[in-house]
C-alpha cells in the first residue's frame, strides 16, 4: 500500500479500477482528470477530509490494493455523500479568494445561457454573428483577461508551477482559449455546427473547472497562504480592478441582458 | 447551578487542576518578538513607521495572558498556524473597560487609510463583550476609503484558539 501513496492517481486507477469508484464515493473527482499525475497521498491531503473519513477512505483503498494486509478501519465512516446535510460545512474563503469565487458567478451565468444562445443562433445575419462575438468578447475579456489573469498572474504565482493541481488549471485555461479560437473561426465561416460544438465544449469545460476551483483548489490554496500573502494578494486584485475600471460592470449588464432576452 | 451567573466576562473559573507543574510549557527564557513601543491604543500613533504596510494585530488585553504562546504564535515572523508572514505590529485595548473608544475607531481607520496596513487581525477572548473590539474594527473599516482583509481569532479562557475567520 505504502508504495502506491507515491504513485500518480491515473496509474493507480489503471492498475486497480475499483479505486475510481471509491474516490467518486468521497466526491474526489480525480477520475475524469486529464492529467492525473497527482500522487495518491497528495490527493487525500488536498481534499481535506475529516480524519475519520480519510481513514475509512484509505482503508477502502488498501483493501483493493493490498487485500489481506489492509489498514484497519476502527469505526468505518460512511462516505461524504451519505453524511447528513447539516454536516457539510460552508466554505469560508479569505477576502481575495472570495472575490474570485464571486467572479465565477457571472461566468457561470453566461455559460448557463449557452444552450439558449445555440438554439437561437443565426450566423447568416450580421446581428446574429455579432451576438456570438459579444459572447466571445465576454469570455476573452472578463473570464480570461480579467479573471484568469488574476489566477495565473497573481494567485498561482504564490505556488510551485509544477504542482499538478495548478498544471491542470493552466491546461483548462488553455483548452478554453482553443475553444474560443474555434468559435471565432466558426463564426467567420458561418459554420453553425462547429460554433455550437465548441460553445458546448466550453460550457462543459468551465463548469467543471469552476467547481474544481471553488470546492477544492481555492480552499486548499487558502490554507497554504500566510496572512501577509493574503493582504498582498488583496491589494494586487484591487490594482487589477482599478485598471479594468467600469469594464466588469459592462459585462455584468451584457450577461443580464442576454438572460432577460432568453428568459421567455 | 444558580439561575443567574452574571456577566460571562467576569464569571469566576478555576483551572488549577489542569496541567499542574507547568504542563508542556518550554523551560527557560522565551525571546520577545515585540517590535515596537508603545502598544496601548490610546498611546500609539497610527503613523508610526512600524505600522506602514504592516500586518497589524489588534489584540484585546486579556489575550496575551490567556494564550500561552502569544509571541511565537501571533507576533513572530515565522508565526504559528494562525499567522505567518513578516511579523506583526500591534495595538492593544479592552473593549469592555476602556474609555474614549471613538479614538480607537479613528486610529484603526488611520491604520487602514494612512499607514496603508496590509491586513488587520483582531484577537479577542471568547467572552461576549470582547466582540466589541471586532465591532470597532469593522466600524473603522467601513468608514475607511481603502479596504484591507480583516481576520478575527477567538481565544478561549484556557488559552485555546476557538475560531479563526476572515470577516
Ligand atoms: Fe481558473
Ligand atoms: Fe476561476
Amino acid at each position: 500500500m505504502q508504495e502506491y501513496l507515491n504513485k500518480g492517481i491515473k496509474e493507480v486507477i489503471k492498475q486497480f479500477p475499483p479505486v475510481a469508484d471509491i474516490l467518486n464515493e468521497y466526491d474526489i473527482g480525480c477520475v475524469p482528470c486529464s492529467v492525473g499525475t497527482c500522487l495518491l497521498k497528495d490527493i487525500v491531503q488536498i481534499h481535506n477530509l475529516s480524519p475519520e473519513h480519510e481513514q475509512s477512505l484509505m482503508a477502502k483503498i488498501s483493501r483493493v490494493i493490498s487485500p489481506g494486509q489492509e489498514i484497519p478501519a476502527q469505526a468505518e465512516q460512511p462516505a461524504r455523500k451519505e453524511k447528513p446535510e447539516t454536516e457539510i460545512k460552508e466554505i469560508k474563503y479569505s477576502p481575495p479568494v472570495k472575490k474570485l469565487v464571486e467572479e465565477h458567478v457571472l461566468i457561470k451565468c453566461w455559460i448557463a445561457l449557452i444552450p439558449a444562445v445555440i438554439k437561437n443562433m443565426n450566423l447568416e445575419s450580421p446581428e446574429g454573428r455579432q451576438l456570438i462575438m459579444d459572447g466571445v468578447d465576454f469570455i476573452r475579456s472578463y473570464a480570461d483577461k480579467y479573471h484568469h489573469a488574476k489566477e495565473e498572474d497573481i494567485l498561482f504565482k504564490y505556488f510551485d508551477a509544477n504542482l499538478d493541481i495548478i498544471k491542470v488549471m493552466y491546461e483548462d485555461h488553455e483548452t478554453g482559449r482553443a475553444h474560443v479560437r474555434a468559435i471565432v473561426e466558426g463564426v467567420n465561416k458561418k459554420d453553425k455546427k462547429s460554433v455550437a460544438e465548441h460553445l458546448l465544449a466550453y460550457q462543459e469545460l468551465l463548469t467543471g473547472h469552476i467547481k474544481k476551483e471553488d470546492e477544492i483548489l481555492y480552499p486548499w490554496l487558502d490554507r497554504q497562504l500566510t496572512t501577509t500573502q493574503i493582504g498582498e494578494m488583496f491589494a494586487k486584485f484591487n490594482e487589477t480592478d482599478l485598471k479594468f475600471g467600469q469594464a466588469p460592470k459592462k459585462y455584468e449588464e451584457f450577461v443580464n441582458k442576454i438572460a432577460t432576452d432568453y428568459s421567455d | 447551578m444558580a439561575e443567574f451567573e452574571g456577566c460571562p466576562g467576569s464569571r469566576m473559573a478555576d483551572f488549577r487542576g489542569k496541567d499542574e507543574g507547568g504542563g508542556d510549557a518550554p523551560a527557560g527564557k522565551v525571546a520577545s518578538q515585540l517590535r515596537q513601543w508603545p502598544i496601548q491604543m490610546h498611546l500609539i500613533s497610527p503613523m508610526a513607521p512600524y505600522y506602514q504596510g504592516a500586518d497589524v494585530l489588534l489584540s484585546a488585553d486579556c489575550v496575551a495572558y490567556a494564550f500561552g504562546g502569544f509571541h511565537p504564535e501571533f507576533l513572530s515572523a515565522k508565526g504559528g498556524s494562525t499567522s505567518g508572514g513578516k511579523g506583526k505590529a500591534i495595538g492593544i485595548a479592552c473593549p469592555k473597560l476602556d474609555e474614549g473608544q471613538d479614538v480607537y475607531v479613528e486610529k484603526i481607520k488611520s491604520w487602514i487609510e494612512d499607514a496603508k496596513i496590509n491586513t488587520l487581525t483582531v484577537l479577542i477572548m471568547q467572552v461576549p463583550c470582547c466582540m466589541g473590539l471586532l465591532q470597532l474594527a469593522k466600524q473603522a473599516a467601513e468608514s475607511a476609503k481603502r479596504k484591507v482583509p480583516i481576520k478575527y481569532i477567538v481565544v478561549g479562557v484556557q488559552g485555546e484558539i476557538l475560531k479563526e475567520e476572515w470577516v
